[in-house]
């Protein structure tokens, strides 16, 4: 069971960045999620590794052997594409027993297998079909378990649910992770644009950004503890809310939301000071959850600029004296854009960076203060 | 990084390569030369040959004709084509049965239906004049008149290739999306704007590569002279590669023959890429 | 409006169609004239306007004072045949190379490559039928099958090629990249996944391949003589002769025969859009 060690990865096409100097070190049993928005270079990343792009400098590791210069038909990898890709001439029995008929195992004997993945990802009745009269979260049942079968050390999947609808999405999702369960020896590395898919699933979060990892480590400690504001912003959806601050060694005054007594930020650590917590005075920014601004006749004003209805769920931006602000709703409303709420903070986890945009702090407010 | 592709491309590449090579190497060279039946054999005499064909009013005369014949033919050919495939694109009673009668005259072998041709435009026991003579009118001297042999060559590559054409054209019909034109409809936009808006821009890619294919094949119009006219009457329907046919297989003049094909050769090769910016130009404008 | 508009559409259809059709009327009934039908004047109906006779159609079969059509028949065949297969194998290869690979040679690219496959089509078969004379003969391949195969080779290469390139580059590359990843080299995922995926554009190179390799004239007429004669050769060969229109009509309607049947085969396939993936 080996390693899969990236050491200074860089990738240039056409004068553009798409990797910049990566290094990372992933061991079996690991799910590691690629968290990051569209160009971030997840795929990039996925592809470099698979061999599919030729990389301007660095060096990939698999255990003791080199990858660099080895083709991708000799790499022991596997991949789940975003497309459905399956071979449109074969039956979806031949198309899971594909890789495994590639690498020399016997046609009944590949069959065999081919059938029992088949009947794990719930497609046995389609064994006979071809791939083309299936529908899209079937085909890409098909291309899961094809990759599956091929049983390689290392796991890739490239956004793989992003073209399926959002019921097909969670259910899939589910069982993705059923089925990832207990392969200890595999190294799957996953690329995805969605936080909670990525809270829901890995075991290492990689934050990506302009082709660079800027974060790396248990979902939850990233989740908790972004590490700038560039990671808060990857690893909160819907939107997390960035305002300028100014802190005194009493108080801080923050954009368009106003006057905060100390304890009202840090009550639950019993800061008497500032210093305490490892900050000066001057200026900060901070980071709002969207869901940590609540609808309060006593809040205040704000002007819908856009409101989104997604499941049982309400986001809504604001414009707050210039300010742009988003609020989560756990319900459905319908704000009228224009219209006019009131709006205050309800604070539960505060994140503080500096003015250069690193956490400098994450504060817990004492419950129910605001 | 994959050493196997050179495995793809060399067999046909070099295969080719060594077909082509020695033929027009050899063209090249014997231009340089003035081989024919009283002295065979290469020598050389430097430009000469270039320098007769650049006051042979007959070659040129021959490369005009030619321009009128191919792209005339071609232009015939390719509204022709787009009319018949959109007349049997859409429903029509015994659509099938008039796709494959409108797709048989390119199936046939060019000469073998010149000769049949020929019989057909004879004077006194052609059927053509026949008809003619059967509704009043006069027949008319099809193959023994500059102009209408000319005419009657041009028909012949017409009935030949307009298939071509319409096989390519209705190819791409057949692939195009619904979507735009759904929303032409819902526009309310009749058949003739629908067609200049929609259906014509989208056919820009395939039009472009029937036409330049087509004027490629056309610009060896050979076979229909041959059988019909033999160049005649005169030298009225004498295009450039029967010309280079004449003084090369027939007068045997093969120094002079390869110097007009070699300057035929550049000429052509300069046109069409000209031809092709232009096309491309004119068909794929800009959509603002 | 919609009336005329219809009645105008089956106008221009039945307009074209009678042009189409015309010649092959024409051979049609003049292939079972005998002298007199002919040299009368032109007729049309038979049994009224002239006596049908089977004699043109006896003579293509070894009849008395005609020509043995089946020889050059089969010549066509084999030569047609071996020609557009090889043609298709190489230039299929070729195509693929060209369009999943970059290959660079000094300044010459993948485009140039292309284009110097396409462009041996401009050139006249007169330009290339002297050298080619000269060169089969210092082969010792003139008026051979094989010599013809080696030629017609040159001539419909480019066409699979050019057909081919097209075609592949409208298959998605990540297939390629999925079965380079299930294990398969670029040589077996050319045989095994994107070859069985290519139908439509194989049956298009083919049957443009069949075409224009049955169809020839030129370098069969310069290249060949009295042990192998093609078919296109063997009936302009009759024309001129004393003119025996009953035999000619007869024999161009034989050899346009079989590609006819391809006409058939390639509506069929048009109409199940197999075309569209095929010509872009």
């Amino acid at each position: 069971m080996s390693a899969l060690t990236l050491q200074n990865l860089n990738l240039t096409v056409d004068d553009e960045i798409w990797l910049d100097d990566i290094s990372l070190h992933l061991e079996p049993g690991g799910l590691y999620t690629l968290l990051g928005r569209t160009g971030a270079g997840k795929t990039s990343l996925i592809r470099a590794i698979a061999g599919l792009e030729d990389l301007n400098g660095g060096r990939i590791w698999h255990g003791d052997t080199c990858w660099n210069g080895l083709a991708p038909w000799r790499r022991p990898v596997a991949m789940v594409y975003q497309q459905f890709i399956n071979y449109p001439h074969l039956s979806v029995l031949d198309n899971v027993a594909f890789p495994l008929r590639r690498a020399g195992v016997g046609a009944e004997e590949a069959r065999e297998r081919a059938r029992g993945m088949i009947d794990k990802v719930g497609l046995s009745p389609m064994a006979g079909r071809r791939p083309g009269e299936l529908s899209g979260g079937q085909q890409q049942r098909v291309a899961i378990a094809r990759a599956l079968t091929k049983d390689a050390p290392v796991l890739l999947l490239d956004e793989p649910l992003v073209n399926l609808d959002y019921k097909l999405r969670e259910q899939l999702r589910e069982d993705l992770v059923e089925l990832l369960a207990g392969r200890r020896s595999t190294i799957v590395i996953y690329a995805s644009t969605e936080p909670s898919e990525a809270l829901q699933m890995s075991s290492r979060l990689l934050l990506m950004e302009e082709g660079r990892v800027v974060q790396e480590g248990l979902p939850r400690a990233v989740f908790d503890a972004p590490a700038s504001i560039g990671a808060a912003r990857i690893v909160n959806d819907p939107p997390i809310n960035i305002l300028s601050m100014t802190l005194d060694s009493d108080a801080a005054e923050v954009e368009s939301l106003g006057y905060f007594p100390l304890d009202a930020l840090f009550g639950r650590e019993r800061l008497a000071d500032i210093g305490e917590a490892g900050l000066a005075p001057g200026q900060y920014y901070i980071g709002l959850r969207a869901s940590d601004l609540q609808l309060a006749p006593e809040g205040r004003p704000a002007e819908v600029t856009l409101t989104e209805v997604s499941g049982s769920e309400t986001i809504t931006h604001l414009d707050m004296a210039g300010c742009h602000l988003v609020l989560h709703e756990r319900a459905v409303v319908n704000h009228r854009v224009g219209s006019q709420i009131h709006v205050r903070p309800r604070l539960s986890t505060v994140f503080i960076f500096d003015r250069n945009g690193a956490l400098a702090h994450v504060a817990h407010p004492a419950r129910g203060m605001d | 990084m994959y050493r196997q592709k050179h495995l793809f491309l060399l067999p046909g590449l070099l295969v080719l390569v060594a077909i082509i090579i020695f033929p027009l190497l050899f063209t090249i060279r014997v231009s340089f030369s003035s081989w024919d039946v009283f002295q065979p054999g290469l020598d050389w005499i430097g430009g000469e040959n270039y320098g007769r064909l650049l006051e042979d009013a007959r070659y040129w005369g021959a490369l005009g004709r030619l321009l009128v014949m191919a792209v005339g033919t071609v232009l015939i050919q390719y509204v022709l084509g787009f009319a018949l495939a959109l007349l049997v694109w859409g429903d029509l009673r015994a659509r099938r049965f008039f796709r494959v009668l409108f797709l048989v005259p390119m199936m046939t072998t060019p000469v073998v239906m010149s000769v049949i041709w020929r019989t057909v435009f004879h004077e006194s026991i052609g059927p053509l004049n026949g008809i003619l003579q059967a509704v009043g009118l006069h027949g008319l001297p099809w193959l023994s008149e500059p102009t209408l042999a000319f005419i009657s060559v041009m028909m012949v590559e017409i009935w030949q290739w307009t298939p071509f054409m319409f096989l390519l054209l209705l190819a791409g019909l057949v692939s195009l999306p619904r979507e735009p034109y759904l929303a032409a409809k819902i526009d309310g936009a009749g058949p003739i704007r629908t067609f200049f808006a929609v259906t014509f821009p989208a056919m820009a890619g395939i039009s472009i590569a029937a036409i330049l294919i087509r004027l490629i094949e056309a610009s060896k119009i050979m076979e229909s002279v041959y059988v019909m006219t033999s160049g005649g009457p005169g030298t009225a329907t004498e295009t450039s590669s029967y010309y280079i046919y004449i003084r090369g297989l027939r007068d045997f003049q093969l120094g002079y023959a390869s110097s007009l094909s070699v300057t035929y050769l550049v000429i052509m090769i300069i046109s069409l890429t000209i031809i092709a910016k232009v096309l491309v130009r004119f068909f794929v404008k800009d959509r603002t | 409006m919609k009336t005329l508009y219809l009645a105008i559409k089956y106008l221009a259809i039945l307009v074209w169609s009678c042009f189409v059709v015309f010649p092959f009327l024409w051979a049609l009934t003049t292939s079972f004239k005998t002298a007199n039908g002919v040299t009368g004047g032109a007729t049309w109906i038979p049994w009224l306007q002239y006596e049908p006779s089977m004699h043109g159609w006896k003579t293509l079969f070894g009849g008395a004072g005609g020509t043995d059509i089946t020889g050059p028949y089969l010549n066509s065949i084999i030569v047609t045949g071996s020609a557009s297969l090889i043609s298709i194998v190489l230039g299929t290869l070729a195509a693929y190379g060209l369009s999943r690979f970059t290959f660079k040679a000094g300044f010459v690219r993948n485009g140039d490559i292309t284009f110097f496959f396409i462009s041996q089509r401009i050139m006249p078969p007169i330009v290339l039928a002297i050298p080619f004379f000269l060169l089969l003969r210092q082969l010792g391949l003139l008026d051979t099958l094989a010599g013809l195969v080696l030629v017609y080779i040159a001539l419909l290469l480019p066409i699979a090629v050019w057909v081919m390139v097209d075609f592949f580059n409208n298959v998605p590359r990540q297939l390629d990249e999925m079965a380079w990843l299930d294990g398969c080299t670029p040589m077996t995922t050319f045989y095994r996944v994107i070859l069985p995926n290519s139908v439509p554009g194989l049956i298009v190179a083919g049957m443009f391949c069949l075409i224009f390799g049955w169809n020839d004239f030129f370098f069969a007429f310069t290249l060949t003589f009295t042990n192998t004669q093609l078919l296109p050769v063997a009936i302009v060969a009759l024309n001129s002769s004393v003119t025996p229109w009953w035999s000619l009509s007869a024999s161009a309607l034989i050899s346009v025969a079989p590609l006819i049947l391809l006409a058939f085969v390639v509506e069929r396939f048009l109409s199940r859009g197999g075309l569209a993936g095929a010509v872009r």
